[in-house]
């Protein structure tokens, strides 16, 4: 059994189930901020995903996506907890 | 303490361009090859001039150690959250904290939140304490001496 | 052995990953799940960036590599604490069997002192 044959009978399946896992918090989440943390778990976990296909693909230029996804996911989450704080201040 | 480090970054790139491979072994062969000969430069030399080389050893034993820590408590986690009842017993407890600066208490929080179980929630205005909020809360006195022990203290040594 | 090194650090970064999804399925309250699953899934995607690196072995790539996993090393417990004080600030629960809630003191004596200042 190969490496390649591997990640992708094995590892890959992993990481989609888990994937499903966190979307059926997402779309459960009975509160706005669990719906944040769920899209931030979903964004991490798509980076480990594009690392794990590049490695399969054998082409480091995934890596590339996976840094700005990094970048992305990290912003998101701040700037949705400092919009949720300010309209709570509203109120 | 800068000077020493700036040479030894110094000596790094010395021995890449004298190897002429780019790689990282090397790289690493290197720092220790640049800091052993600058400890061999200072050794007569006063006790101020040598804290260089009692820190790094020191800062990387903590990082091998709180890798060993955070992969214990990802553990312990991961049976909580496999078998079927719950264990857990959360409780959000205020913690008083020795970090003065901004920098060290950006470094505790980053380190309580690393660990799985523990998060700190609030951090009081004028930085006396933290809220910490715990998964496994046996006994409230323990947890903030093995806290103060074993993360705080080893933390403030490296950053002091 | 270089194959074997893959495998390994693979899966146990898919394992991380698969516990951190379950529990942030199944936990009862909103900060239990948020202490458990960042940081489980921030160490899963270290083991994978890993692996890659390992198979890659170049250094442009190690570079990157390690630049990704010090990034969600450094800001993943930045947005944990952020997003678990706007969910304090918010009133979202905490779990009923919490032993201990010492935070809820300071907010008592915050809002009474918001009351005062608006009376006058």
């Amino acid at each position: 059994m190969t490496v390649e044959t591997y990640l992708i009978y094995i590892v890959m399946p992993i990481i989609c189930l888990s994937l499903i896992f966190i979307f059926l918090r997402f779309l459960k989440g009975p509160a706005v901020v669990d719906r944040v943390v769920a899209l931030d778990l979903l964004i991490t976990v798509g980076v480990g995903f594009i690392g794990l296909f590049s490695l399969i693909a054998d082409n480091p230029i995934f890596l590339d996506v996976a840094v700005i996804l990094a970048l992305i996911a990290f912003l998101s989450t701040v700037a949705f907890s400092f919009y949720l704080e300010k309209r709570n201040k509203d109120d | 303490m800068l000077k020493y480090f700036l040479l030894n970054i110094l000596l790094i790139f010395v021995w890449v361009a004298l190897t002429g491979q780019l790689n990282y072994p090397n790289f690493v062969f290197g720092a220790v090859a640049g800091f052993f000969i600058l400890w061999l430069l200072t050794k007569n030399s006063n006790k101020s001039e040598k804290e260089y080389f009692y820190r790094v050893p020191k800062i990387i034993l903590f990082i091998l150690y709180f890798l060993y820590d955070m992969l214990h408590a990802n553990f312990q986690v991961a049976i909580d959250v496999i078998t079927p009842n719950y264990h857990t017993t959360p409780g959000m407890i205020k913690y008083d904290i020795d970090a003065k600066t901004d920098f060290e208490i950006t470094m505790l929080t980053n380190i309580i939140a690393l660990t799985p179980g523990t998060m700190v929630v609030e951090i009081a205005e004028d930085k006396t304490h933290i809220y910490i909020h715990t998964m496994y809360l046996k006994d409230k006195e323990k947890f903030i001496s093995r806290m103060k022990e074993r993360t705080e203290k080893k933390l403030l040594e490296i950053l002091r | 052995m270089i194959d074997i090194l893959i495998m390994v650090l693979s899966t146990l970064g898919a394992i991380f990953i698969l516990i951190a999804s379950i529990g942030v399925f199944r936990l009862p309250d909103f900060y239990t799940r948020l202490s458990v699953t960042i940081k489980a899934a921030t160490l899963g995607i270290g083991c994978i960036l890993g692996a890659a690196a390992i198979h890659f072995s170049e250094f442009s790539i190690t570079t990157k590599a390690i630049a990704i996993v010090f990034f969600l090393f450094i800001t993943s417990p930045v947005a944990a604490f952020l997003i678990a004080r706007t969910a304090y600030h918010t009133g979202i629960k905490l779990w009923d069997k919490t032993v201990i809630d010492e935070l809820k003191d300071k907010y008592k004596e915050e809002a009474e002192k918001n009351k005062d200042s608006d009376k006058k």
